[in-house]
């Protein structure tokens, strides 16, 4: 079913919509500034935007979630089921928006880690969302639930229905959060960031799922996300949000192809893609190897009601000097550990990892000690990673400090180098990490990291917190920072299209080991492992007539 | 989750056994109990040491050790230098206290959760600074000055307007009266309130952090989107796992509560574990080494066995801990 027609009168009507939020006593700050677009029936209309667009909150402000320091003006309107009549939600009374609610509008949210309250089963949970509107009995309430388990794809659902939340995995949780959704059967779903939090192959599953469910009952989708990928892949039409505001609507197909507002044609050139960037060749004969891994074990052991864990299992690889690495895999496939051991933060079990020149192997406190000052690491979430009672200037100068290698007179000649090195002003050096934007910390996080100009970096996710602007602009930073200072690099990412900008080589991890590596360029192009061939077609591309095919394909195969 | 109980129980016995030898180490060797005897000029050094010989304190100290554990195994705490079982005594205390612990507990728990609760969810208005305000007023008081001023300002001022005794202030029952449960509860009701709001001060303020936490989890925002009643988010989905690190927090507070108590009582002149202690240790041969022990010792396997206790609910309480 397509939605190209437009329908004469809409599901869900939103008029110049305002959300201020009170900050202090008598501040406001406007986070919607008068947006307004409409959804249709069996629509699935996207609202794209970054962080601190607004996309959240106007989703919010539909079903009245917000907090009660927001003031919300303008016309939220739907079309009741009722009466057939629009009628306006602003206003409306608690009890009669509790009615909406699950009944008539339902709710997806983020994070699938939290959404399920962990002490209650989550069959009763679907339950309670089931009975939260209707009288149904106890037999045929807990025949409904398995129903719904079954078909978002929960198996053996008889069994599973009495299992807690936190018996699931990630995506598995994503389907339970959907299926009491499902359950009552919502004229409209409002999609918050559905699957952020979770891996392309099992976004890819979440995204048919959401689908297919809109084929079979037509019902309308309005889909928050970030990532134009997932836009091209499920919505009929798209509305872009910057700073508060609507900037384009319009068609999928005829935003991408044609995007008029410079903000939409930014965040779609933003956005990577696998094989369109000119991969890194590799170095041809290295002359000097700066990792090397040969048969690394890492196993976790046996603790307090816990059985020992292999997380990394018998994966030999090898880093040439001056050469990037991207170690690509999904959660849990080990790719954190094996970085974490390249850094000596991790004790390896068995096999040899050499780093300059040092096996890590057994290696005392001391000898690792002395050769942590030629290795850097860039951490994941530039939020944490920063004591935030520490000014950047003494945070920047600490390496030096701790490595006796520069001079107290010289520490400000060499801290604003850094500044200069990742194209922030010196004047930073005076603020405290909350008084940066995100992108601005992880640069931050960067020249820590190459402060003592170490030949060997370890990047963990370094840009998975960030916009994808942002992150685009960080990844260019930090090629053009490796290609002065040649320094190796283990980039850990779960993004191919990450690997395919920077990384001269790719290796592929799944379940503690390596299934596949070389070069970026044919790992990409010519994956030869299964899960490969499967992590690529399940990465959703910012095309829509490319990735509708793709992902009618894929289906096609996995069914 | 069987395996979970077999260890916190076995946790629990080593716990016990080593607070059985630093509590005999410590009284024990705390110094000879009957020199006092000696230089009092009634006693002939003859019979202060055939008192010894019955006694058992000239016995190596591993064979006086082994012997009171032996008997504490066969649930014989010995005797008092008195001659009287330390069994009885304790025992008939113990039972004192407790109705004064056990109450003071329920009501400080109850008390301490509403607090918290109500504090929570009107969180930055004047009902939560009030709240917050009376938290740290209760939190700042000793209880023997609360106990005090009770008394004092309420028992007396109403037992007067009255013209007759309302509230008791001495004793847990009227001498020489059938016993009854009006006459009990107005005699308990000043030191429970007492040591009620003792513990209820704390308590509540960590009720109130673990409902602002839980009332901003996602899971909640899922529940109201699901279109359920607030009572409901708040109750169902809210204080249900904001009652989880409570629990926890008042089982390790039990001890608190039992030092508060023996406080209260001295107080209030209720003839409880606290009056078996400092009789054992200011009477005329003290310290009175094997009552202090065993009042210790049931003191500490009572707080183990709370403790324990209080694991389980956790399992009880949140299916993630269960296995």
């Amino acid at each position: 079913m397509t939605t190209s027609e437009r329908a004469p009168d809409p599901l869900l009507e939103v008029r110049d919509l305002r959300v201020t939020f009170r900050e202090g006593t008598d501040q406001q700050v406007e986070a919607v500034d008068g947006i307004s677009f409409e959804v249709h029936p069996g629509e699935v209309l996207a609202i794209v935007g970054e962080s601190g667009s607004g996309k959240s909150i106007t989703a919010h402000s539909v079903l009245g979630l917000l907090p009660p320091l927001a003031t919300v003006a303008g016309s939220i309107r739907l079309r009741r089921r009722t009466s057939g009549r629009p009628e306006e939600l602003i206003g409306l009374s608690s009890g009669a928006m509790r009615r909406i609610r699950g009944a008539e509008v339902a709710m997806i949210f983020q994070e699938p880690s939290t959404a399920l309250n962990p002490v209650y089963t989550i069959g009763w949970q679907i339950k309670e969302a089931l009975r939260a509107h209707s009288r149904v009995s106890g037999r045929t309430a807990r025949d409904m639930v398995v129903e719904i388990l079954r078909r978002v794809g929960i198996p053996e659902p008889e069994k599973r229905v009495g299992y807690y939340p936190h018996q699931f995995s990630g995506g598995q949780r994503q389907r339970i959060v959907i299926a009491m959704a499902l359950i009552q059967n919502p004229d409209l779903i409002i999609a918050d960031e559905p699957t952020t939090a979770l891996d392309v192959t099992v976004q890819a599953e979440i995204l048919d799922l959401l689908r297919a469910h809109r084929d079979e009952a037509g019902t309308a989708i309005v889909l928050i996300t970030h990532n134009m990928g997932v836009v091209a892949d499920l919505a009929d039409r798209m509305v872009v949000m910057y700073q508060g505001c609507v900037v384009e609507t319009g068609p999928v197909s005829e935003v991408f192809e044609q995007p008029q507002h410079p903000y939409t044609r930014n965040l779609l050139a933003a956005v990577p893609r696998v094989g369109v960037q000119s991969a890194r060749e590799p170095v041809a004969a290295p002359d000097r190897i700066a990792v090397e891994g040969r048969d690394v074990v890492i196993e976790y052991p046996a603790g307090f009601r816990r059985a020992s864990f292999r997380a990394v299992n018998s994966v030999s690889f090898r880093i040439a000097a001056g050469e990037v690495l991207g170690l690509v895999g999904e959660s849990g496939s080990g790719k954190t550990s094996l970085g974490r051991a390249v850094a000596g933060l991790n004790p390896i079990s068995s096999g040899s990892l050499v780093a300059l020149g040092q096996e890590l192997k057994g290696i005392s406190r001391g000898k690792l000690r002395s050769s942590r000052k030629d290795v850097g690491f860039v951490f994941q979430d530039p939020a944490t990673s920063f004591n935030p009672r520490i000014r950047l200037f003494d945070c920047l100068a600490e390496p030096f400090i701790v490595n006796n290698s520069t001079e107290r007179p010289q520490l400000r000649q060499a801290v604003n180098e850094l500044f200069d090195l990742v194209h922030l002003p010196r004047s930073f050096a005076e603020r405290f990490p909350h008084e940066l934007s995100g992108g601005q910390r992880q640069r931050v996080g960067i020249a820590r990291a190459i402060a003592l100009r170490p030949s060997l970096i370890i990047a963990d996710e370094p840009t998975s917190a960030l916009d994808v602007s942002v992150q685009a602009q960080i990844l260019t930073l930090f090629t053009e920072l490796q290609d002065e200072l040649n320094y190796a690099c283990l980039f850990i990412t779960h993004d191919l299209a990450v690997v395919d900008m920077l990384a001269h080589r790719t290796a592929v991890m799944r379940r503690g080991e390596i299934v596949e590596q070389g070069a970026t360029r044919e790992v990409l192009l010519h994956p030869q492992h299964e899960y490969t061939q499967q992590l690529i077609g399940s990465l959703p591309v910012p095309d829509p007539a490319v990735q509708r095919d793709r992902s009618s394909r894929r289906q096609a195969v996995t069914s | 989750m069987l395996t979970f109980i077999l260890k916190r129980i076995v946790n629990g016995i080593a716990v016990v056994i080593a607070a059985s030898v630093l509590v005999f180490a410590l009284v024990s060797l705390a110094g000879d109990p009957l020199a006092s005897m000696l230089s009092s000029p009634g006693a002939s050094p003859q019979t202060v040491a055939q008192y010894r010989q019955t006694l058992h304190l000239d016995d190596p100290i591993m064979v006086r050790y082994l012997s009171w554990v032996g008997g504490i195994l066969h649930g014989d705490l010995g005797k008092s230098y008195s001659g009287q079982s330390v069994n009885s005594m304790i025992f008939s205390g113990l039972g004192t206290t407790l109705k004064m612990v056990i109450p003071a507990a329920v009501f400080g728990l109850v008390g301490a959760v509403f607090l918290g609760v109500v504090g929570a969810l009107k969180r930055n208005t004047a009902v939560d600074h009030l709240i917050s305000a009376l938290s740290y007023a209760l939190y700042a008081i000793p209880v023997f000055v609360l106990a005090i001023l009770l008394k004092g300002y309420i028992a007396v001022p109403l037992n007067n307007a009255f013209g007759a005794t309302v509230l008791y202030t001495i004793g847990d029952s009227t001498p020489g009266v059938p016993p009854s449960l009006s006459d009990q509860v107005r005699h308990a009701i000043l030191p429970v309130f007492a040591l009620a709001v003792y513990s209820m001060g704390p308590w509540s303020r960590y009720q109130r952090a673990a409902m602002i936490e839980v009332m901003s989890s996602e899971y909640i925002k899922v529940a109201r989107a699901k279109g359920l009643g607030r009572a409901r988010v708040v109750i169902v989905h809210g204080l249900r796992n904001a009652l989880i690190p409570i629990v926890t927090i008042a089982g390790a507070d039990f001890a608190v509560i039992v030092g508060g108590a023996v406080v209260t009582e001295t107080v209030f002149g209720w003839q409880g574990m606290g009056r078996v202690l400092v009789d054992a240790l200011t009477g005329p041969v003290s310290p009175d080494v094997y009552v202090v022990q065993g009042w210790i010792m049931v003191v500490a396997i009572f707080v183990v066995a709370v403790n324990i206790l209080v694991d389980l609910m956790y399992g009880v309480l949140d299916p993630r801990v269960r296995r």
